[in-house]
């Protein structure tokens, strides 16, 4: 039987990942069809060894995604606040101006779902709910980008009391980032 | 990103993927592939072997293909899978499901 791993997304407001000082800050406009651009001009400094190929740059980009997206709803006049330091670590503060991820609650209560039906090997459930469907979801959305976010964000991925705002960052030993 | 499918016999079909398969590109490959397993695709397999770019969109893309074949007793699997594309099918737990056949070698 698969290891039962349930991890959460967490609020809290005064986290410490929260705290910008010493980073660079970023504003766009939410254009969708931007997003990797903005990714990759963020990371544009960035070291080599922390890329990881193209891991590090596609996780951003969910991130960007989500404020863009599901955040300001592609209004190009809300902007994407985007707090960065990738001297040490790759650490990032993402700000949009929606009214927050007013669903969290019941995705951490999907992921429990999913992931325990992983850890019993009930595939079909599992691939039944292989992609978490919120209100404002479309068929392009699966909930997988936050599924892979909280293994990738080593460091933590945390969330702002309004939700508009996500703290991560990702600890890198030898490059590997394991 | 770009595909090109090869048939394999009466149902099965070969799809070679290139390039991003990111959140420009993968809804067309979605469409394009859910369309033939609606003609009659029954057993489907990605040679990944030159994808170098999967994001969230990408697997949501993998997941409705492996849906649609499940729910119509067909099978899908993967070969070629490396590098970052491997890593976030692994982290989202849909690896496993895919039929992988490994990363297989590094095509030159």
């Amino acid at each position: 039987m698969r290891p039962l791993v349930i991890r959460k997304l967490i609020v809290d407001e005064r986290n410490e990942l929260f705290d910008a000082q010493g980073m660079r800050l970023a504003v766009f406009p939410s254009v969708y069809e931007r997003i990797r651009d903005y990714a990759a001009e963020i990371l544009a400094d960035c070291p080599a060894a922390f890329r990881e190929g193209t891991l590090l740059e596609q996780q951003l980009s969910e991130i960007l995604k989500n404020g863009i997206k599901h955040g300001n709803r592609r209004d190009p006049r809300k902007k994407l606040r985007v707090w960065y330091d990738v001297r040490k670590r790759a650490r990032f503060i993402v700000e949009d101006e929606g009214e927050g991820f007013l669903e969290l609650d019941a995705w951490n209560e999907f992921y429990r779902r999913r992931q325990t039906a992983l850890h019993e090997e009930d595939f079909d459930t599992f691939l039944g709910m292989a992609g978490y469907r919120g209100p404002r979801s479309d068929e392009e959305d699966g909930g997988n980008s936050l599924i892979a976010a909280l293994e990738y964000w080593n460091g933590g991925m945390i969330y702002n009391a309004a939700r508009n705002k996500v703290g991560v960052v990702r600890w890198f030993t030898g490059g590997s980032g394991t | 990103m770009e595909w090109t499918v090869a048939e394999l016999g009466a149902s099965g079909v070969e799809i070679r993927i290139k390039g991003d398969c990111d959140l420009y590109h993968a809804p067309a490959f979605a469409r394009d592939i859910l369309g033939g397993i609606e003609r009659g695709w029954r057993s489907v397999r990605v040679d990944a072997a030159e994808l170098v770019y999967l994001d969230s969109t990408g697997v949501g893309a993998f997941i409705r293909i492996l849906q649609a074949l499940k729910s119509r007793g067909g099978r899908l699997s993967t070969r070629g899978l490396r590098g970052a594309p491997r890593r976030v099918l692994e982290m989202s737990n849909i690896l496993a499901l895919l039929g992988d056949e490994g990363p297989g070698e590094v095509r030159r």
